[in-house]
């Protein structure tokens, strides 16, 4: 978390509003994220977490290493094999094609020691529909980090986690990014790693600025309904 | 460390490394020899006849449609009842081996016993159909029910009776998964109403036999392609309120069935497909006829047709793997509809067909066989594994093309696709034997003879047989499926 | 879904059908060569026949020899056009059936041998060790003239069952369709009636470059027509001879060419002795 902020905006909206079919989940959106910031995003339920964070993927999906809500395991295939995904584009289809015949030594390392920081070394060779929720969510986050990209975009991805596991491994991928902008449930989580805070609210932005200026009881009042 | 037996993964690997590697023991034993032909004039006239679709009297055309339809249509709405009557009394052990039994023969063959005593009719064609396809639905609704939560029934009073706890809880839960396999079945029994004309009945298929044999290939293609526009088009004119009219136009076009003959019913059951030793009361010359056509014939072509089963079940898996994703929308995008037209052709173009211009090319032995049924086969593995996989949740940054469907579709359709593969070992099996026109020495090989030597018992037992090598497979097949644990994956067959 | 009603209707609609067509004499003749059109040419024979016997007469189409038997058998065919062969399983079913004409031709009918030209064969006096190793493919496998007759010549030159002799036998289904299959080469060797290699060969669908006669049996009787015994006490009497004669007395060149044949001459039962003996021997009827 101590990286320097640049002046260079990373994404931008301008009063933009967003439809999903007819209903309006975003309105007037006016925000700048600079390369460099850790951005902590909440909000109530329903409030459009989400659909920001997809919405500003698809402006620059090149450099972002996504982590969504449903985390896109494929329940057959290992953990090692879920992670190995996330740099697939790194290599030739032939490549690939023999990696889910037998993994090359040099992955199979990397992935080994990514899994061991994750706590999951054990699990790395069974089906993912045989691990536990926090075990997934886990094997979901190993996949954003073997995307290695300096943009980060997560929706809840600690969820699952007991607090310890979520504050190691959030901490991970703060150390692993440059720039992050994560949805969080846990404001506790919010305040202590994240440098800005954006607040939603029915669609809207309620509150945006850095997190050292939010009090608890302002942060509840963000939170609630 | 990298082989935890426990994986779902490992586990599914196994299986499929097992099956490929019981086809390679298969290979060397199996006939498929490759002869050297001249097979490209021929070829070409095929070719030719395919682009130059002809047909001069519109009116036989579109009776032999019908017919097709009608048998069909009506073979359906029989036998959807009567499975799912079936279905309901599912834990009853004698009843499941019934249905398994009415299902391992193939319709040529109940067409071929039926047509002994009703000729070429009504009854011959529907029973035909209806038989071995309620013991399939019985089957399958049976699983569909199985896979339901018992939840809503458990509610009930204790007391209440089957049919009204089935009519109130299992079948409207299922009723969903019902109709789309119902529907999906339909367009088999279009398939096998088709079919039934290579034996006489009045559909497609007896036009379309008799101008492959003469070489009108012109002829032939127009059935083809009215065939596949039909297959097409059931989404379009199948609509569930139209059904009772159908069903009454069905009726309608139905040849007649002409009146069995005094006797000839009883005589067929009580001599005709019996040895006359046994019908003499001599039990050991019975029993030595018995062992007799066993060893001579049974066993080889048993034998036989195992092994061209077996290789056609792996490459019918690798077609279909190979084959699906262009179909698919998530996978193809707007080309889909090339591979769309492609599995059509696959699928509903009948394994004679694709025998017989395989016979052309590699001369007569086992791998035309192979091949024709792996092809068909393929395709239609290949149709429900690429509608599966354009209804996959998708993500914004999925990886695209070839990493696509490696990492994302085939490994989260794989379970289900060795479920259908699993389905379809019984199918391919019946189906090999009836490519005894290739000279390869399958059951049906030796069924046919028996039929055309009018020899009725030497039929009916080796049909016995391929009965129960059927329901060996079909055992066998429920606990490979159970096992990958690919038995939850929706019940198509 | 079906309901009970339907199947009610269903059921008294096959009711219906079983109690109509009373007094229709029809025929049938087996598959055996050029079966497009079959419908439409059979029906000039049976307008022919009608006229002649002062009955109603229809004809229905099969697919192969077996159900030409079975509907004969049966009672839903009184008369037949039948091979060597198929008219000897035919009569054995139903006693008193009686072989009444047959073609002028098939007093002295033959097979020929047909072969790839890669085969390299040459017309032969007698069948030889060339053969050997080919493959090899019948008509249908109750033909007489596609399979019983080349199946007892074969096996009483080389003193084995077919399949010992070639690598592969194979039953094409129809003459026809062994000419196309030995032409592409996908047999080597087959067995044909010889007038549909006369006819295709003058209709010029055979490439003599490519697949030529090899070698002919010796001759033997072949088709026939057969009537049920019992047509007298249906059809009133005398109808039989009535038959016999309508048949004796076809001459309309149009209608012997569906058949085809030049002519039909008297036939009976015993010229038929000699097939019934050969089927016997290789192991084709008990």
């Amino acid at each position: 978390m101590s990286t320097v902020q640049s002046t260079e905006p990373l994404f931008q909206l301008q009063q933009q509003s967003l439809k999903k079919g007819r209903t309006e989940v975003l309105s007037h959106i006016s925000l700048t994220l600079y390369r460099g910031e850790k951005v902590a995003l909440i909000g109530p339920s329903g409030a459009g977490k989400s659909s920001l964070l997809e919405w500003l993927y698809a402006q620059h999906s090149g450099q972002i290493a996504l982590c969504p809500q449903s985390s896109g395991l494929v329940d057959i295939l290992s953990a090692y094999q879920n992670i190995y995904m996330g740099g697939l584009e790194r290599h030739s289809t032939l490549y690939n094609l023999s990696n889910l015949i037998y993994p090359r030594q040099a992955d199979r390392q990397a992935i080994t020691t990514l899994a061991a920081e994750l706590g999951i070394a054990d699990q790395l060779w069974k089906s993912v529909d045989q691990l536990s929720g926090g075990q997934r969510q886990r094997v979901a986050i190993g996949r954003a980090l073997f995307r290695r990209q300096p943009v980060f975009f997560g929706d809840e991805p600690v969820s699952a986690l007991d607090p310890q596991q979520a504050e190691n491994i959030l901490q991970l991928l703060i150390r692993r990014h440059e720039t992050l902008l994560v949805s969080l449930h846990n404001r506790r989580l919010a305040l202590d790693h994240f440098d800005r805070v954006i607040a939603l609210r029915q669609g809207v932005i309620s509150y945006d600025g850095p997190a050292a200026a939010l009090t608890g009881a302002a942060l509840d009042a963000l939170y609630a309904q | 460390m990298r082989s935890n037996p426990l994986s779902t993964g490992r586990r599914l690997l196994w299986l499929s490394l097992g099956l490929l590697l019981s086809a390679l023991l298969c290979l060397p034993f199996a006939d498929l020899a490759v002869y050297p032909s001249e097979p490209w004039q021929e070829l070409g006239r095929i070719a030719l006849g395919l682009v130059t679709p002809w047909w001069d009297d519109p009116r036989i055309l579109a009776s032999a449609l019908g017919q097709t339809v009608a048998f069909a249509l009506l073979a359906v709405v029989i036998s959807v009842p009567a499975g799912l009557l079936l279905a309901m009394f599912w834990h009853w052990r004698p009843l499941r081996m019934l249905a398994a039994s009415l299902r391992a023969v193939h319709e040529i063959f109940w067409g071929l016993l039926f047509m002994q005593l009703w000729g070429l009719s009504a009854t011959t064609g529907l029973l035909a159909i209806l038989i071995p396809y309620t013991g399939v639905f019985a089957k399958v609704f049976a699983e569909i029910f199985a896979r339901q939560s018992p939840a809503p029934a458990q509610t009930l009073a204790g007391t209440t009776g089957r049919l009204s706890r089935y009519a109130y809880t299992l079948i409207p839960q299922a009723l969903a998964e019902i109709s789309h396999y119902v529907r999906y079945r339909f367009e088999c029994a279009l398939r096998s109403s088709a079919i039934l004309g290579f034996i006489g009945l009045p559909t497609l298929g007896f036009h379309l036999e008799t101008a492959f044999k003469q070489g009108d290939y012109s002829n032939a293609a127009a059935l083809l392609w009215l065939f596949f526009l039909l297959i097409a088009s059931i989404r379009f004119w199948l609509r569930p309120r139209l059904i009772p009219l159908y069903v009454l136009l069905a009726l309608l076009l139905l040849p007649d069935t002409p009146p069995v003959p005094q006797g000839l019913m009883w005589q067929f059951i009580s001599q005709d497909i019996w040895p006359r030793a046994l019908t003499d009361g001599d039990i050991v010359a019975a029993a030595a006829w018995y062992a007799g056509v066993f060893s001579r014939e049974a066993w080889p072509a048993l034998i036989e047709t195992l092994l061209l089963t077996q290789l056609a079940l792996v490459l019918t898996g690798m077609i279909a793997l190979l084959v699906y994703p262009l179909a698919s929308r998530a996978l193809v995008g707007r080309g889909r509809i090339a591979g769309r037209v492609l599995l059509l052709v696959m699928r509903s173009t009948p394994e004679m067909i694709f025998a017989f211009i395989l016979l052309l090319l590699f001369g007569p032995s086992g791998l035309p066989a192979v091949l024709a049924l792996a092809l068909h086969n393929g395709g239609l593995i290949a149709f429900l594994l690429a509608g599966h996989s354009e209804q996959q949740a998708q993500r914004v940054d999925d990886p695209g093309g070839v990493n696509r469907y490696l990492y994302l579709h085939t490994p989260r359709l794989y379970p289900g696709f060795l479920a259908f593969l699993f389905y379809r070992w019984e199918v391919i099996l019946r189906e090999s034997a009836i490519m005894g026109i290739l000279g390869i020495a399958t059951l049906g090989f030796y069924i046919d003879s028996a039929f055309e030597e009018i020899r009725y018992d030497k039929a009916f037992f080796l049909i016995l047989v391929t009965a129960a090598l059927n329901i060996m497979v079909d055992s066998v097949s429920r606990r490979l499926r159970r096992y990958s644990g690919a038995e939850n994956s929706g019940g198509l067959g | 879904m079906a309901t009970i009603k339907k199947l009610l209707t269903l059921s008294a609609l096959l009711l219906a059908a079983l109690s109509a067509q009373a007094d229709t004499f029809v025929f049938t003749a087996i598959p055996d060569e050029d079966e497009s059109r079959l419908q439409q040419r059979f029906n000039k024979v049976a307008d022919y026949m009608a006229q002649q016997l002062g009955v109603e007469v229809q004809y229905i189409p099969v697919k192969s020899y077996a159900a030409a038997i079975t509907a004969f058998r049966n009672n839903q065919v009184q008369l037949a056009w039948f091979g060597g062969l198929s008219g000897v399983q035919a009569r054995r079913l139903v006693p008193g059936s009686e072989a009444i004409a047959q073609g002028y031709e098939d007093q002295f009918f033959k097979t020929y041998f047909i072969a790839h030209h890669s085969t390299g064969l040459q017309p032969l006096t007698t069948l030889t060790d060339e053969l050997r190793g080919k493959t090899f493919t019948f008509g249908s496998k109750g033909s007489t003239s596609g399979r019983l007759m080349p199946e007892f010549y074969l096996r009483e030159q080389f003193q084995a069952a077919p399949q010992d002799i070639f690598a592969r036998v194979g039953f094409s289904g129809d003459h026809s369709r062994t000419i196309a299959q030995v032409q592409a080469g996908a047999y080597q060797v087959g067995a044909v009636n010889y007038t549909v290699w006369e006819n295709e060969l003058a209709a010029g669908n055979v490439d003599p470059q490519k697949v030529s006669v090899i070698w002919e049996t010796p001759t033997y009787p072949d088709y026939q027509w057969t009537i049920r015994g019992d047509v007298d006490a249906r059809f009133g009497a005398g109808f039989k001879d009535k038959v016999r004669d309508m048949l004796l007395n076809m001459n309309d060149k149009d209608l012997l060419a569906s058949f085809p044949r030049q002519s039909f001459v008297p036939a009976g039962n015993s010229d038929y002795q000699p097939i019934e003996n050969t089927a016997r021997e290789i192991g084709l009827i008990d």
